[in-house]
């Protein structure tokens, strides 16, 4: 094919290439050894875990109306921490974001300041957010709340901002040369704009946090989690698996609701 | 080489002069002196002077990055001046802040290229936009319009022939329709002036005739001055009592159509080696369509 005659020069990546794949191969046999990794560890393993499998046969079922409530109350109280935690954040986080749009926001050191400190929050997991409150707050919801709440001002901060960053300036010029102020022109020209896509984000980060909001009880911060973390320390297995696969059930059925929303949403 | 028409009035409002001058000037006389805007080192409107009285039909032409865009922002105040003054009637329009700022504006409305719409609001609601200047922030933030300017709209609206579309989405809209729909927004503003910038360059040639059709009913039946920026040389020479030719942020010919002579044309565009410019290749009128 080629209409040159004289061969190629060797490739320069050919030596960067195989080194990398040596280091590569090296590192992940040293994590190997050094966590102990043998067959023989993953097959006895592999046997304990299909005795606690078995236990999901049958599911238990619960038949007294207390423990039943004791249930519902606590995926109820999960989904309501997910709720008010998200809605906390975004209330927090709207404002927070137009500070930190540069198309908004034409003090640089504010916005700089500002993104920064939403990457600072970000850096801390839900999770130890949630520890932290617990010794602030006490064991309960609260601090589930607080840790949902506080995690997504960084994150829907964020998002927003962008969101914001990334819609047309026209029409906000358009209300500008009739006469409009720059709250107004934020409030017709781009509000409309991009509403639908801080619903939507938000929406998802409701779905994900429902998701996180069980990790959150096993830590004691409230919810389902709670029960969860107490069936599987007491070893009533059959129990577990049954809260088990109603968590799977309400995320999967929030996911699907929210991703319908946001379908709708988002329609130009 | 320069036309013989070209005004040059700079340092016509300086001094004391001024103050008496403007006394006996035209009361609705759009004066721009000495109109100036750097970007950085280029001078995107440079040491512009024009005075336009009130109801006449001006076209600015000249090559893409000539600073026509930029006069329009500079009269409308959306872009600041660097040096020069802005005069409408006795009133400087230079140094206005605030609420005297957003008066002007509404005074003197203005159309974009792209139409600078809101495309998710309703046509109603985008035309309502034109009163915002009278509105305060919190009847803003609600989006609450008054039945009287509710019909005004409408009104603006069925004039533009687009009353049925009153509830729809902009975005839904054809461009030529959006466009009609920000004449109607730039009408209920009830302005004296109205500025155009390339308000057809998007658009095809039907949507491009009814758009300056529009405006020159508009300018006829209102007595509004209508400042339009064009690219089509042809859509000048049909519509506009004058014409103001700007290359590199300077006015180089003020005069009619009938003084827009090839040699002007050829110096404004700098043709480099192109024998004539034919004005039916850019045209988007439907006349030059037809076998003449």
């Amino acid at each position: 094919m080629s209409r040159t005659d004289h061969t190629l020069p060797p490739r320069p990546g050919r030596l960067r290439n195989r080194l990398f794949w040596i280091g590569f191969l090296a590192l992940f046999g040293w994590c190997l050894y050094d966590f102990g990794f043998s067959p023989q560890r993953i097959w006895q393993g592999l046997g304990r875990l299909g005795n606690v499998l078995s236990f999901m046969f049958p599911p238990h079922l619960w038949t007294e109306w207390v423990q039943i409530r004791e249930i519902l109350q606590g995926l109820g109280e999960t989904l309501a921490m997910a709720f008010l935690g998200t809605l906390l954040g975004a209330l927090v986080a709207f404002p927070l974001s137009f500070l930190g749009a540069r198309t908004i926001n034409r003090m640089g050191w504010l916005r700089f300041g500002l993104r920064r400190g939403f990457d600072v929050i970000r850096a801390f997991e839900t999770l130890i957010l949630a520890l932290i409150f617990i010794r602030a707050f006490g064991l309960g919801p609260l601090a589930g709340v607080l840790a949902i709440a506080v995690g997504e001002i960084g994150v829907l901060a964020k998002l927003y901002a962008e969101a914001i960053e990334n819609s047309s300036a026209r029409p906000v010029e358009g209300v500008r040369a009739a006469g409009g102020s720059v709250p107004q022109g934020i409030r017709i020209g781009l509000l409309p704009q991009v509403m639908p896509v801080l619903m939507s984000i938000t929406l998802y980060n409701f779905e994900s946090n429902v998701r996180s909001g069980t990790i959150l009880g096993i830590v004691g911060a409230g919810g389902i989690g709670f029960l969860l973390s107490d069936r599987i320390g007491a070893y009533r297995w059959d129990e577990a698996w049954s809260i088990i696969i109603l968590i799977v059930a309400m995320v999967y059925l929030i996911d699907g609701l929210s991703a319908w929303i946001r379908m709708r949403l988002i329609r130009p | 080489m320069t036309p013989a028409v070209v005004k040059n009035s700079f340092g016509r409002y300086a001094g004391v002069a001024e103050s008496l001058q403007s006394g006996g000037m035209e009361p609705n006389m759009l004066s721009l002196a000495g109109l100036s805007r750097a970007f950085g080192d280029t001078r995107a409107v440079d040491r512009v002077s024009l005075d336009i009285p009130e109801g006449q039909f001006v076209g600015v032409i000249g090559p893409s990055g000539a600073g026509k865009s930029t006069l329009l922002r500079l009269i409308n105040r959306l872009v600041e001046p660097t040096e020069g003054r802005i005069r409408f009637g006795a009133r400087d329009v230079t140094g206005l802040r605030g609420r005297a700022l957003r008066e002007w504006r509404r005074d003197c409305a203005m159309i974009f290229q792209q139409f600078n719409l809101v495309e998710r609001l309703d046509v109603l609601t985008n035309v309502l936009v034109g009163r915002i200047a009278d509105h305060g922030l919190l009847s803003s933030m609600a989006m609450r319009f008054s039945d009287a300017e509710r019909t005004l709209a409408f009104h603006a609206l069925d004039r533009l022939g687009l009353a049925h579309k009153a509830l729809e989405r902009a975005g839904n809209l054809s461009g030529g329709q959006q466009q009609r729909v920000a004449i109607a927004r730039a009408l209920v503003q009830r302005p004296r002036v109205m500025l155009a910038d390339e308000p057809i360059a998007s658009l095809d040639p039907g949507n491009a005739t009814r758009v300056m059709d529009a405006l020159r009913r508009i300018n006829r039946e209102d007595g509004l001055t209508v400042l339009v920026n064009l690219h089509t040389l042809d859509t000048a020479r049909a519509y506009c009592d004058r014409i103001v030719a700007m290359r590199a942020g300077r006015v180089m010919f003020d005069g009619t159509a009938r003084q827009l002579t090839p040699d002007v044309v050829r110096d404004l565009y700098g043709t480099d080696g192109l024998a004539e410019i034919d004005e039916a290749v850019t045209s988007t009128s439907l006349r030059r369509l037809e076998p003449a």
